[in-house]
């Protein structure tokens, strides 16, 4: 022993003083490291969500114009009975005259102010194709008003809306065939008479998509329902389906190369890129069982098919994570496996199972790709049926709405995008948030 | 030095040993029966032909060095190595009459007779009722809520836990202390009404003084149960037990009464072990 240490030369105090100095200062510049990247990371987010915010959180307001228009009963009701069944047989179309009729006395008001260029036809014009529909339902919800004068509210185009809201100026307007100058001058006179106001506009969150030529009506009702629907469906298929496949492959299946090939493929088919998902939906679901195109039964099963690897893993981690004296002291007072099972190992597993399936079910909401593949990038106007038969009716979901609202040609498709993505990232933030209260609560120590 | 003399092994052809029926004063039949029991893991022998004969209403005490088979060998006897995948066990164990490897036995069944109690307290994260109320439901032994009640009761006053629990049957067994938390385990355990009760290193975990409370209950309970205790520690197998049975690498070694393997070993290992030499 003595000889050992004596051949190692005593390290000097300098020496020492030196490595100690190395030694902090290393690990100084790796607390550096680490602040950098978590600015960094903070930086994006807030970059990220400004922006979304910034962008989209206009989309849940709208510009409206607010006019006395008369009910004409001669035009509304030519029976004169109220019948809702006849009121109904008039279209929207029959309301746009009247619209414009009304609009004709403020029209020669605002010609006498300071904007001399306004016709009653320009008036009109600001007023958005959307609410002549408006008008009839608010009609058809109250016939009695059929023949008086009644205050409404016309939305107004994309174009002002866009403009009141500084997305667009008379510069950038110039050629453009959609707003005319005086137009412009004619809001600005309506916003300083009151008559002009920009409001909170839940319709944004109920109405089905529009056409290219009036983005102030569209909305993400059928897509929030197509959404709803296909989560519905993952949730009552992958949850089952996974938990059985976890419980099964954790407790009971013998430990051979057949199982390891199935674990293998698990792991591998969670890493699968979802458009692969989307081209086996497409040709399994929609051409070989012939299911319907565009339906939220065939995007909840392609997500099914997607979310399973997910749920299947984070059960195992979750099943695994039981200690196994548990389940031992279950079979010492003589439960069954299934028992054990069942009475402990389940609910003690419950918290990380029931978060695994939240973060695919969250995954599965924003997963785009294998959905435009299926069809629901298409435009849908009609709502969704209710549940069961509606499953098989076309709709869209969220992500794919998002997307197709940035194919549109009219800028103020942009705003409304950025809106979009604001309510799917709210629903995220909310199962997030759930999966973290459920964890949480359900927690137990042992 | 060899570790194992051929003189000292256990030679399986001597066939069943019979304890000193002498000693208990009576002629009680063996409670638990083994012959020639063998246990694999996988390729590797764990436990060699051990035959041996565990007196009722007594406790009977496996002692040995670390990895030597006891716990394996009792884990046997309520067939919990059969959760092991790769353990074959091979010889027979009779409860009574009944060979328990026989595959008409249901295990369930078996284990409401053979209740166990294992090294490390591990009361379910339920409350002390449920922890206890669990193996009389799933065995239906109970009529009514009454019955069950009472059965509960009786079990953890009989774990001598009543006067420390009882006003709070409803909190989690998880929130009491070690020693209170193995107590409860044994009123689990012997809620069931087993024959034989197995306990494996049931102190190991627990201090002094919730040792000597456990060790004074297992005292008591012997009037009532079979206990088979596995210990590494040779004073608790002093203190508790009436039948010692010393394992060393998997073999039986010897086995007799307490007072005769501590104070006169015929086995030269087993004086080895018992004097601190081994082990």
């Amino acid at each position: 022993m003595t000889d050992l240490t004596a051949t190692i030369p005593a390290a000097t105090s300098e020496a020492r003083a030196a490595h100690t100095r190395r030694r902090y200062a290393s690990e100084k510049r790796f607390r550096m490291y680490g602040l950098a990247s978590i600015c960094i990371a903070i930086t994006a987010v807030v970059v990220l969500l400004g922006s979304v915010l910034a962008r989209g959180l206009p989309a849940f307001t709208q510009t409206f114009i607010q006019a006395e228009i008369f009910l004409d009963p001669a035009v509304l009701d030519p029976t004169g009975a109220r019948d809702p069944e006849e009121i109904r047989k008039i279209l929207t179309f029959s309301y746009a005259p009247l619209i414009q009729e009304s609009l004709t006395d403020l029209a020669s008001e605002l010609q006498a102010g300071s904007a001399p260029g306004i016709t009653p036809q320009l008036l009109a014009g600001m007023v958005s194709e959307a609410a002549g529909a408006n008008l009839r339902n608010y009609v058809l919800a109250n016939p009695d008003q059929i023949g008086e004068t009644v205050p409404f509210e016309f939305l107004t185009t994309g174009r002002i809306d866009q403009y009141i809201k500084g997305h667009i100026t008379r510069e950038s307007s110039m050629g453009d065939t959609r707003v005319d100058p005086a137009q412009l001058n004619a809001a600005d006179q309506l916003r300083e008479l009151g008559l002009l106001e920009r409001r909170l506009n839940l319709a944004f969150l109920t109405n089905p998509d529009a056409s290219e030529n009036r983005p102030e009506a569209a909305g993400l009702g059928v897509a929030l329902i197509g959404s709803a629907y296909m989560m519905l469906i993952v949730l009552v298929l992958a949850l089952p389906i996974g938990v059985a496949a976890s419980i099964y492959l954790e407790e009971f299946a013998p430990k051979n190369w057949i199982t390891d090939v199935i674990e293998v493929n698990i792991s591998n088919l969670a890493a699968v890129p979802s458009i692969v998902f989307g081209i086996l939906g497409l040709a399994f679901f929609i051409n070989f069982v012939n299911l319907p195109v565009s339906a939220p039964i065939v995007g909840g099963l392609v997500l099914t098919l997607m979310t399973l690897p997910t749920i299947i893993i984070s059960t195992r981690a979750a099943i695994k994570s039981v200690p196994p004296s548990i389940k031992e002291a279950a079979l010492g007072v003589g439960a069954s496996k299934m028992q054990a099972i069942f009475h402990h190992t389940l609910p003690l597993a419950a918290p990380g199972i029931l978060t695994g399936t939240i973060i695919g079910l969250a995954q599965a909401l924003g997963e785009t790709a294998p959905l435009l593949l299926i069809g629901m990038v298409a435009f849908v106007v009609d709502f969704p049926g209710p549940l069961p038969g509606g499953l098989f009716d076309p709709a869209t979901a969220l992500p794919v709405q998002v997307y197709n609202f940035t194919q549109r040609a009219d800028p103020a498709f942009v705003e409304r995008a950025s809106g979009a993505i604001i309510v799917l990232l709210v629903f995220l933030l909310i199962m997030n948030t759930i999966a973290i209260i459920l964890r949480q609560r359900l927690e137990r120590t042992w | 030095m060899t570790i194992v003399d051929d003189k000292l092994t256990f030679n399986p052809k001597d066939g069943v040993r019979h304890i000193d029926s002498a000693a208990s004063g009576t002629q009680a039949p063996a409670k638990v029966r083994t012959k020639n029991v063998t246990v694999h893991y996988g390729d590797k022998q764990a436990l060699f032909d051990v035959s041996i004969d565990v007196a009722p209403r007594r406790v009977t005490a496996f002692i040995g060095p670390s990895g030597c088979g006891k716990s394996t060998f009792l884990r046997c006897i309520n067939r919990m190595n059969d959760t092991i995948p790769i353990a074959k066990v091979g010889g027979d164990i009779f409860l009574d009459d009944m060979n328990i490897y026989d595959p008409r036995i249901d295990v369930v069944e078996l284990r409401a007779r053979v209740g166990m109690v294992f090294q490390k307290p591990n009361p379910f994260p339920k409350s002390i009722y449920e922890n206890v109320a669990y193996g009389p439901k799933i065995h239906g032994m109970t009529r009514n809520k009454t019955e069950l009640d009472e059965i509960v009761v009786s079990s953890i006053k009989r774990a001598g836990l009543w006067s420390e629990v009882k006003d709070r049957l409803n909190e989690p067994g998880t929130g009491l202390s070690g020693g209170q938390q193995q107590r409860l385990c044994i009123a689990r355990a012997i809620a069931t009404r087993p024959e034989v009760v197995l306990m494996d290193e049931p102190c190991s975990a627990l201090d002094p003084i919730a040792t000597a409370i456990v060790e004074e209950l297992i005292d008591e309970l012997r009037a009532n149960f079979t206990i088979i205790i596995v210990t590494h520690s040779m004073q608790q197998a002093a203190r508790v037990s009436q039948q010692t049975a010393f394992f060393h690498l998997g073999k039986l070694i010897e086995e007799g009464r307490t007072e005769d393997i501590f104070s006169a070993p015929k086995h030269k290992q087993t004086e080895d072990y018992i004097t601190g030499k081994i082990g």
